[in-house]
């Protein structure tokens, strides 16, 4: 299995990072050792308190729905009807794929990536 | 420091349009510029909206390009993007060059088209209008805006029993005040069951619980209170704009359905002008989304949290309810062309505190209060405007 280290780019988890581990169906994020803040979207500094000491995480593969809407009208490149939810996992929150009916609330487990035109997107399920 | 007047307003009707931007711009720009009593030479710069013209019509450089159309050729022209909040952008910072005293007389303006006269389809325009989401951590899932206001709001619905008979209410509240507004892209009144009806977009929203694509210009001119006072012109007051922004993503908001970035502009806005949300009349917010209204209206403070959707269907915020909001239709049935959408709200603000609103003035109006959101609410402007005294 890969070391979450291999993601890293100078010590660092990137946007190409995240999408790389998202392709061998593993959910990163970072965490922040400053204000506590965990996030599923790496970004240069924490979105909370700025810091930039953010390291990095594996995220639980248990969630729960925050909330979500099933799309029927989709942009171009995409394919209705699909579910996209507000997933909560551990002391974050990820946008993601739904691959079955849920409501806000449930229990839904990491299932890997599913492809897109614009790149891989967590799914649930 | 120097107080800011909106000295004149025009606006083109939202709907379908053939012309290319530069003329429907005229369309709004000239008129504005008419109501204010100035001509060409009179105004020192041109603040302009416009979020996608480069996406949706291959254009670019846009704002001396309409300045050349209009006779403004010469003057400083900057454009704003920030997604649909867009031209209140613009507003606020020729507000700022007005009360600095860097200029006295500008134009600010809003132009867009999205309806499918762009030749743009409705996947192709619901993909352009996604590109106002993450890149890498939420388009990838197929998010759509609908479908960012139907996360929203299911969560609002999940904590405050929000309904859905509650969205179409609003839908129905705002098709009816666009019925009465001879600008609005819809000028039908519709119902709860036809809303309910509908097919869905994005759960919980139907067809009519979306604004629809839009063509549009709308434009004011600012004015120091000095130089306006020196026009032939009706003015307004400009007592107070906040803006504020929000994470992106939304995943990483901190409470998403609270909308912050609304909270935290009103707070400025209402600050400035010296004022609460009791003491607004009439108030023009970003109805993307019947959802959208709900969350704004409690953000704003004109109700209670939770009580958005049961305030809409008891008619607290029709025409001739406690506090009327969406008069002019809004972008639901008044239509939403992204750029032109903040500066159109100052429009209808104008009229309704001049007396000039017809069928749908809204008695005694003072103060009204303009609410436009950008993205996922991450940008949002609210400006306070008061009868000039």
């Amino acid at each position: 299995m890969t070391e979450l280290t291999d993601y890293l780019t100078d010590g660092r988890l990137d946007a190409d990072g995240w999408t790389a581990a998202l392709a061998d169906d593993r959910l990163l994020g970072q965490a922040c050792p400053d204000c506590d803040h965990v996030t599923a979207a790496p970004k240069a500094a924490c979105v909370r308190c700025g810091s930039r000491d953010l390291e990095p995480v594996e995220l639980p593969e248990e969630g729960t729905v925050y909330s979500a809407t099933r799309i029927e009208v989709a942009p171009e490149g995409f394919e209705a009807p699909y579910t996209v939810a507000l997933v909560t996992v551990g002391d974050a929150r990820v946008t993601a794929r739904i691959d079955a009916d849920v409501e806000i609330g449930d229990d839904v487990r990491f299932r890997g990536a599913t492809e897109s035109a614009e790149g891989p997107a967590p799914k649930f399920g | 420091m120097h107080d800011a007047r909106i000295a004149g307003a025009g606006m083109t009707p939202f709907g379908v349009h053939e012309s290319t931007l530069p003329e429907l711009f005229a369309d709004a720009a000239l008129p504005a510029m008419d109501d204010a009593g100035v001509a060409a030479a009179d105004v020192d710069a041109f603040y302009l909206g416009n979020a996608m013209s480069g996406q949706i019509e291959g254009e670019s450089h846009l704002a001396p390009t309409l300045a050349s159309h209009v006779g403004l050729a010469g003057v400083p022209c900057q454009r704003f993007e920030d997604a649909c909040a867009t031209s209140s952008n613009a507003f606020k910072h020729a507000v700022r060059a007005v009360e600095s005293g860097t200029h006295d007389v500008v134009l600010v303006g809003g132009v867009e088209r999205c309806s499918p006269e762009t030749g743009k389809a409705t996947d192709e325009m619901t993909r352009i209008f996604a590109s106002a989401a993450h890149g890498t951590y939420e388009r990838p899932t197929g998010i759509t805006f609908p479908g960012v206001f139907a996360l929203l709001t299911k969560r609002h619905m999940h904590e405050h029993g929000t309904t859905e008979e509650q969205l179409a209410e609003v839908a129905v509240k705002n098709h009816y005040h666009g019925s009465l507004n001879p600008r609005a892209h819809f000028g039908k009144e519709t119902s709860v069951e036809e809303v309910l009806e509908g097919p869905i977009v994005a759960d919980p929203f139907h067809l009519h619980d979306c604004c629809p694509f839009s063509d549009g210009a709308a434009a004011v001119v600012v004015a120091s209170a000095e130089a306006a006072a020196e026009l032939d012109c009706d003015p307004v007051a400009v007592a107070g704009v906040g803006h504020a922004t929000d994470v992106v993503p939304i995943a990483d908001k901190v409470h998403p359905s609270m909308t912050r970035s609304a909270r935290d502009a009103a707070s400025q806005a209402y600050e400035t002008a010296g004022i609460g949300p009791d003491d607004v009349d009439v108030v023009e917010l970003h109805d993307c989304f019947t959802g959208a209204e709900v969350l704004a209206t409690e953000a704003l403070g004109l109700v209670a949290e939770g009580e958005g959707g049961p305030a809409a269907a008891a008619g607290r915020t029709s025409l001739g309810g406690e506090i009327p909001v969406n008069p002019s239709g809004g972008l639901k049935a008044k239509g939403h062309p992204i750029g032109a959408t903040g500066v159109a709200q100052l429009v209808e603000l104008t009229e309704q505190l001049r007396g000039d609103a017809g069928d749908r003035q809204v008695e005694a109006a003072d103060v009204g209060l303009a609410h436009n959101l950008g993205g996922d609410a991450a940008t949002t402007l609210v400006t306070v405007l008061e009868v000039a005294r």
